[in-house]
């Protein structure tokens, strides 16, 4: 924890990130209390004052229908964020056992494992995410199953290298002579390798899970209104360029901005972890 | 970047936009896909590319009623009103080069009707048709019918010999019909003929010199119909000199964007209107009350004021009934239709679902942005019920899919609709005639004795006071049924660039009066 | 030579078996639809007796695993079938808008390496330092934004209020270009013209920046890491100690092998850009296949649907054994022992 701090306070970009991370966490937790017009996020609309650039009373202007976009972007970010949490803790941990499976037993196990996953691989995850919804109903639940069908596999790839390069390392084969059994040799001698660099690929695909799941809904295959969803937003608003710009650039920011975050403290946390990849 | 690149890289993107023009080009866009079978055509890209590279036997008068000759020369029709005789000009050649005749009106006929798509059904009153000789056919009609004579106006005449030299794999000595062929090639009389078409991208035509009336000097040498533009790119190319026309369906703030910005706006003054179409079949919306409830508690006003692009143009007129004004059985432009919460509160309280439990299926058309201003408001509108409801946005592709399957459509579908040919008829009978349920005019599954009573009364009938108590009878009974909301009589408002002039489409005096021949090229004016 | 012919028999192998899985994969998510596809084709005025037909004809009635047997030997013989959405064959259609997609993905890749390795080298070679910051300052950037965000920016920012670029297609209308590959820079230079040349190029670059940015940032972070770490390796310390010049080191030592992962990397980013073309292409209206395919898929499409996600996959294997083969190329001791699928 020491060492956490001491290279965050030397890395001021692994600072950064964090304080980002941790300021949208709490605008997302926080929203119905800070956005100033709460009620925004749900069926409401304001013919009256629609449609109108930024200025004290809507700091980041409003949408068609009059709804504050600053409000919408911090109900948006709840949105962008449970997607993110539910995909990754459902695909970790399939992808993790996928991994561990492969990488420890080899032989047909691991060739027939590996190559579903290079199967999921060989598809452009928003290829696949697509073609799901495509069949599918665009709601959130759907969309966080799409997401994490095409996400399991990198956690199995990236588990299988590590735990292939480990299975031949002196306490695995020592564990094996006293006879410990498979599943614990691959739980609990293994896996604890594993952690820093899954912990590592968790907090960077936060980031590319919001943006896998902006990019579904910005095709209009993801949340539907009126939940608040960035991608949406993006979408809708662009119809409206170059005249109504503050439509598009302010949400397009806010994703950036937290994607920016995870990745920053994702870098961080790589090298807090010692993870080389 | 400093000022030089700067400088630069102007000079290079002012020396790329600007190529020579040896010809004239006109450039619109549509919603895909572009069909360009005539007799499989229903939307309005088709309807432009059906009325430059085909012609019809009439068309209709420009700044009134009425019908005049165009690839026939006149007609007359007989005592019981059911024979319609038409004689043909002699001086019209198809872009192949055969002349047009009598066996050609037939063929177009059967092969429309084998079809079985886009407007056959506007002919399955249609008894008998038979060429007389090279210039004369004859329409036998099963009953006498007022809307005959406009429906004519949707039956393109394709050229027979061309179509028979390649017909392509099918069922019956007939094979496919041609439908192979002209999917991807015309075969018409057109003032416009096709040089290249893909129906999701962009259709391309050039003048027709061999065109029987003759193409203007001023009309574009060259029309590209572009399919799936964002309004926000055809704002920016108008502005630029690189689009000419948009799609009526760009957003209101859109339009008025380009009108600000040098362009002007055109438009068809519809006999049609804008629809919220409630499905009849679903619960809760299977009970009158609950119809009416929603229909009270639409804000009528507000939707106004979204299509509103200018202080005097609008895409919308109010409405005051089923019947958009002007029609047969319209009620008095004086009394539009207005919100009444109290009247909602008193027919929901009649209505046998409990509110509570309610989720209503609010759907907008993806190629529409506006719809889904529309979708809020209503989803605003109805929770002050105490009504939930979810939004779905669905591509128009989708849409005229989902429809087929009572269970599959939305509780609200968002319709704009005019009348097909003109006649009041071609509006109210696609959209409630329990026999065509289920198309995207008819998403409310319609089933009522009495309105189908009325629509085959009214198209029977061929006097007009006769018309007009039968359709004010049947506006009544609509209104009394409530399958849809009626929110506003349509005018269909585009964005056009300086340099074209559409005189159809801004002079009233010479306007056509039906979806789409506005459009007809041959028409326009174009600076070089 | 030999060890390169086996390698590639190898990877041929591998592919063709993951593309066995692919069609699996696709043939059973288009299944699931929900929904008649025969009803779907036909349109709602059809008779119960021509679906009955229909289905018979796609053989929609009998098992699966039999279904699956029709729709490989049909894939074998080129047959993708026919799309619903366009009535053409979907194989048609492919090939129509494929060319202006790959297009667009390999002018972004070249960008990607063309930009981004040049980067991650300055900042390797700075390390630490402020270029080195910046650097990865802006390559962090670059991958945190999804590319329609990036699109929309440059588009505001270059087309709308300073319009240096047009704001979408491949090339103004003003051109005809005879068709011979479909890629319009080919094109236009088969056909010799040059003007036309400069306009489709002058067309691309917005829409390839944007594409390209996530890649750029990838690329040259990696780069940077990899190098980085070959500058720690002795040899590297060694010629240090000599006195060659820091270029050459840079150039020689340190970067060819750096070159290797960044390759492995950046085949794995050409998927994910035939992806993101998706995005891009919507912005800039691009008429691409990804275009196409949002609206097959939107359209439940089903023929066209797995035609488009069997055609990328396709082309990413593809990419994929090039890129394996580069490799093999650049290092010696890989020709001898086949790469992990990692």
């Amino acid at each position: 924890m020491k060492r956490a701090i001491r290279i965050l306070s030397r890395n001021p970009l692994s600072a950064l990130g964090l304080g980002l991370v941790v300021l949208i966490v709490l605008a997302a937790l926080l929203a119905p209390w800070i956005a100033p017009y709460p009620d925004h996020n749900g069926a409401v609309v304001d013919f009256l004052n629609n449609n109108k650039p930024p200025s004290a009373r809507n700091w980041m202007g409003t949408d068609l229908v009059g709804r504050d976009i600053f409000s919408r972007i911090l109900y948006a970010y709840q949105t962008s964020l449970v997607l993110a949490v539910v995909v990754l803790a459902i695909a970790t941990p399939i992808g993790t056992v996928v991994g561990l499976i492969a990488g420890y037993l080899g032989g047909w196990t691991e060739t027939i494992l590996m190559r579903v996953v290079d199967v999921f691989l060989s598809i452009p995850p928003l290829v696949l995410a697509l073609a799901m919804m495509g069949v599918l109903k665009p709601t959130l639940t759907n969309a966080m199953l799409a997401v994490t069908a095409m996400w399991w596999p990198w956690y199995a790839r990236l588990v299988y290298s590590i735990a292939r390069s480990e299975r031949e390392e002196g306490y695995v084969l020592a564990a094996e002579v006293i006879g410990a059994g498979t599943t614990h040799i691959a739980f609990r001698e293994i896996l604890p390798n594993c952690l820093p660099a899954i912990i590592t690929k968790m907090t960077l695909d936060m980031g590319f899970v919001i943006i896998i799941a902006s990019s579904l809904s910005f095709l209009g295959l993801g949340v539907q209104p009126p939940t608040p969803d960035l991608g949406s937003m993006v979408a809708e608003g662009a119809n409206y360029l170059p005249d109504s710009w503050w439509l598009t650039v302010f949400p397009g920011l806010a994703i950036l901005i937290a994607v920016f975050g995870f990745n920053l403290l994702g870098d961080g946390l790589r090298d807090v972890l010692g993870v080389d990849r | 970047m400093n000022r030089p690149v700067l400088a630069a890289a102007l000079a290079m993107s002012t020396a790329l936009a600007t190529p020579a023009f040896s010809e004239t080009v006109l450039r619109l866009d549509e919603v895909p896909v572009g069909e360009l079978d005539p007799a499989k055509a229903t939307d309005y890209a088709d309807n432009i590319l059906m009325f430059n590279v085909y012609d019809t036997l009439v068309l209709p008068n420009q700044g009134g009623p009425g019908h005049q000759p165009h690839l026939a020369s006149g007609w007359s029709v007989d005592d019981t009103g059911t024979v319609y005789t038409f004689t043909l000009r002699d001086d019209v050649k198809f872009e192949s080069g055969n002349p047009m005749t009598a066996a050609d009106v037939v063929f177009s006929l059967d092969r429309m009707r084998a079809i079985g798509k886009g407007f056959s059904y506007l002919f399955d009153n249609v008894e008998t048709i038979k060429a007389v000789g090279d210039d004369t056919v004859e329409f036998t009609l099963k009953a006498p019918a007022a809307p005959f004579l406009s429906s004519l106006m949707l039956l393109p005449i394709v050229d027979k010999a061309l179509v028979m030299d390649n017909l392509g794999e099918g069922d019956g000595e007939m094979g496919d019909w041609g439908e192979a062929f002209l999917s991807a090639d015309s075969a018409g009389t057109g003032a416009y003929t096709v040089t290249s078409h893909n129906p999701q991208d962009e259709t391309v035509m050039a003048k027709n010199p061999g065109y029987f009336l003759g193409v203007p000097d001023g009309a574009p040498d060259v029309a590209r119909l572009r399919y799936g533009l964002e309004p926000a790119t055809v704002r920016t190319l108008i502005a630029q000199g690189e689009h000419d026309i948009s799609s009526q369906w760009i957003p209101p703030e859109v339009a008025r964007a380009i009108a600000g910005n040098g362009g002007h706006l055109l438009s068809e003054s519809g006999t049609g209107g804008f629809y919220m179409k409630m499905n009849t079949q679903k619960a809760p919306l299977d009970d009158v009350n609950c119809r009416r409830a929603l229909a009270s508690a639409f804000d009528y006003a507000t939707a106004l004021q979204i299509v509103a692009v200018t202080d005097d143009v609008s895409l919308g007129r109010p409405s005051t009934g089923a019947i958009p004004v002007g029609m047969f059985g319209a009620n008095s432009a004086d009394a539009p239709l207005t919100r009444d919460m109290e009247a909602a509160k008193a027919f929901l309280a009649e209505c046998p679902y409990d509110p509570a439990e309610w989720n209503l299926e609010i759907s907008w058309i993806a190629e529409v942005p506006v719809e889904e201003r529309f979708a809020l408001m209503m989803q605003a509108n109805f929770a002050e019920l105490g009504i939930s409801s979810e939004i779905v946005k669905v591509p128009w592709a989708l849409f005229t899919e989902l429809v087929t399957d009572p269970e599959k459509t939305p509780h609200i579908s968002q319709l704009f609709t005019n009348a097909l040919s003109g006649d009041i008829d071609t509006l109210l009978y696609p959209m409630y005639h329990s026999s065509v349920a289920g198309t995207w005019q008819s998403p409310e599954y319609l089933n009522d004795p009495e309105v189908d009573r009325l629509l085959d009364a009214g198209r029977a009938a061929t006097d007009d006071a006769e018309r007009q108590e039968i359709y004010t009878r049947l506006n009544a009974r609509l209104m009394e049924l409530a399958p849809t909301i009626y929110v506003y009589d349509r005018n269909s408002v585009f964005a056009a660039s300086p340099r074209v002039s559409v005189p159809a489409m801004s002079d009233p005096a010479q306007a056509f009066g039906l979806d789409g021949i506005g459009f007809s090229f041959r028409l326009m004016d174009v600076d070089g | 030579m030999r060890s390169i012919v086996r390698l590639l028999a190898h990877r041929l192998l591998v592919a063709a078996v993951v593309l066995v899985g692919v069609s699996m994969l696709i043939f059973g998510i288009a299944r699931v639809i929900p929904g008649d596809p025969a009803r779907i084709a036909l349109g709602p005025r059809a008779s119960a007796e021509q679906v009955a037909d229909l289905r018979a004809q796609m053989h929609l009635d009998e098992p699966i695993v039999v279904q699956y047997g029709h729709f490989v030997a049909d894939l074998l013989r080129g047959d993708l079938g026919t799309s619903l959405y366009t009535n053409r064959p979907v194989t048609t259609d492919i090939a129509q808008f494929l060319p202006a997609t790959l297009e667009l993905v390999i002018v972004a890749g070249i960008m990607m390496i063309g930009i981004g390795l040049p980067l991650g080298m300055l900042a390797a070679r700075y390390r630490g330092r402020f270029a080195d910051h910046l650097i990865r300052l802006v390559s962090l950037l670059g991958v945190s934004a999804p590319s329609f965000v990036w699109a929309v920016i440059l588009v505001l920012l270059f087309a709308y209020f300073l319009p240096l670029f047009p704001i979408a297609g491949r090339i103004s209308d003003s051109y005809t270009v005879p068709t011979v590959t479909g890629f319009l820079l080919v094109d236009t230079l088969l056909a010799g013209n040059i003007r036309a040349f400069g306009n489709a190029a002058w067309h691309i670059v917005l829409p390839a920046f944007a594409l390209a940015l996530s890649g750029i940032g990838q690329a040259a972070r990696l780069t940077r890491a990899n190098m980085v770490e070959t500058y720690d390796k002795p040899y590297i310390e060694m010629a240090q100690a000599y006195g060659f010049f820091p270029a050459r080191i840079a150039r020689i030592y340190a970067f060819k092998p750096s070159l290797i992962p960044s390759l492995t990397i950046i085949g794995l980013d050409f998927a994910a850009m035939l992806g993101s073309a998706f995005l891009v292409e919507a912005v800039f209206a691009w008429p691409g296949l990804s275009r196409y395919g949002v609206a097959v898929i939107l359209r439940k499409d089903l023929n066209a649907i797995m035609g488009t996600v069997l055609i990328i996959a396709l082309t990413f294997v593809i990419v994929n054994i090039i890129v394996d083969l580069l490799i093999a190329f650049l290092n010696p001791r890989i020709r001898h022992s086949t790469r992990s699928s990692a």
